[in-house]
């Protein structure tokens, strides 16, 4: 029964994580919804106010390459969604870009 | 038992995916699978020998929801020499997985990685190394510090922003790659991370990366790394310190876009200039990718872009070593493409 009963120890860490995770982002969730803060985490402090799609994008795509001229807007989820990997992008600066990219 | 807990994680995850899809709802941004990528074609000369490099590097994109994405990025490398130094182009091509990764987007603090992905150390390895983006077509002498020869880890990752402020905003990446001999799957036990501070008003990023290799030997790499592209000017200076037990080493890059120029300016502003100076000290007695003798290199590139996904590249540098001083050239063309693999979208 021990023995049985060790076997799910190694799902306690996956649950925690993702219950913290979810909760941790529900908060920030209600908090937008309420309009008590326009940000998208606690850790973005009040005094970031929204910066423009323009600006978002040379101050994050533009470290690495040119910006290309054009993008077809059934491509531009797919393709935010990768630079917010490569580029360690916030949620709130992923969706600046996406407004602007495919508004 | 098990099942069930697994179900109930899954079913966790789901609804936070769902919260999060509502969250961002009002743009007209398609999420449809895309094949995008590099193709290039490089004639290099080294040292008196030509070599023809071919290049096809495909990144497939496959979003499932809005917050998991899966991604893959192969790499098709002709090299073709001249047989005997002046007969008939010969050679081969070679084939790699640079990484096959699972991305859960959770929020803007945590992104999980697995599968195999590029080992995040320094500036070069997961940003400039694309052909499509590279200035100069080779790699910096330092390269392999830290990411050794294959560049890529094969476990799980942990990336994201720490906090953001319209003043700056702090970034990590941290992992352990576990040892692998499958095919297309090699990797070292590794373990690391990668921090860095972005102040956008200076467009000044700086950063440091740290890793312990502990397969089979334990030795530590570190690297610092600068970026700087002031907002006036079109230029752009990247620059990176790095260090290990094999040796220790340094590369700075500046490029500068034509694009002040005042005459001709529909010409120019597709021009770049840029130059790159580096130098490698090996340390008890170098390997693993870093040279074995004190080595330097010096030059400039000149890139012009036809189109903004279509640029011909050219390069020159001197590389300096107690063996051979020799010229290295690079010419040739790269092409960036991204084609939607399904209709739709909004």
């Amino acid at each position: 029964m021990k023995r049985r009963r060790s076997r799910y120890y190694g799902l306690i860490p996956v649950i925690l994580v993702a219950a913290g995770l979810w909760f941790a982002d529900m908060r920030v969730f209600a908090r937008q919804n309420s309009g008590k803060q326009t940000t998208s985490s606690p850790s973005l402090s009040a005094e970031n106010t929204e910066k423009t799609g323009e600006q978002v994008f040379m101050e994050n795509c533009s470290r690495c390459h040119r910006p290309p001229m054009t993008i077809s807007p059934r491509t531009t989820g797919t393709i935010v969604m990768h630079m917010r990997v490569r580029a360690k992008l916030s949620r709130q600066d992923e969706r600046i870009l996406l407004q602007y990219l495919a508004p | 038992m098990k099942i069930p807990l697994l179900a109930a994680c899954i079913l966790l995850c789901t609804a936070q995916l769902g919260a999060q899809d509502a969250e961002t709802d009002s743009n007209h941004a398609g999420y449809v699978p895309v094949l995008s990528g590099g193709i290039g074609y490089i004639s290099n000369v080294s040292g008196g020998t030509s070599t023809l490099q071919p290049a096809i590097d495909p990144v497939l994109l496959l979003p499932l929801g809005r917050h998991v994405l899966g991604e893959s990025r192969a790499e098709f490398v002709g090299i073709f020499q001249r047989r005997n130094g002046n007969g008939d182009y010969t050679g081969q091509v070679f084939s790699a997985v640079d990484y096959a990764q699972i991305d859960w987007l959770a929020n803007t603090h945590v992104i999980v990685v697995a599968g195999k992905y590029i080992t995040p150390f320094g500036l070069y390895s997961e940003r400039l190394v694309p052909i499509w983006i590279a200035t100069f077509q080779n790699v910096p002498l330092t390269y392999s510090i830290g990411t050794r020869t294959s560049g890529a880890g094969v476990g799980g990752q942990l990336r994201g922003v720490v906090l953001q402020t319209n003043k700056y905003s702090v970034q990590y990446a941290a992992y352990y790659s576990a040892h692998s001999n499958a095919y297309q799957w090699e990797a070292a036990r590794t373990t690391g991370f990668d921090a860095s501070v972005y102040f956008p008003a200076h467009r000044i990023e700086a950063g440091i990366s740290y890793q312990r290799f502990l397969d089979p030997k334990q030795i530590n790499s570190e690297a610092v790394y600068l970026s700087w592209q002031p907002p006036k000017i079109p230029l752009d200076t990247k620059a990176e310190y790095d260090h290990s037990y094999y040796g220790r080493g340094y590369w700075i890059q500046t490029t500068y876009t034509l694009s002040q120029v005042p005459v001709a300016n529909s010409f120019f502003k597709r021009m770049e200039l840029a130059g790159r100076l580096e130098q490698v000290f090996p340390l008890n007695g170098g390997g693993h990718g870093v040279p074995g003798i004190d080595t330097q290199r010096a030059g400039g590139a000149l890139n012009y872009y036809l189109k903004d996904n279509l640029r011909i590249v050219s390069s020159y540098q001197r590389q300096f070593s107690s063996a051979k001083d020799v010229n290295v050239w690079n010419i040739g063309f790269t092409y960036r493409f991204v084609w939607p693999l399904w209709p739709g979208g909004k």
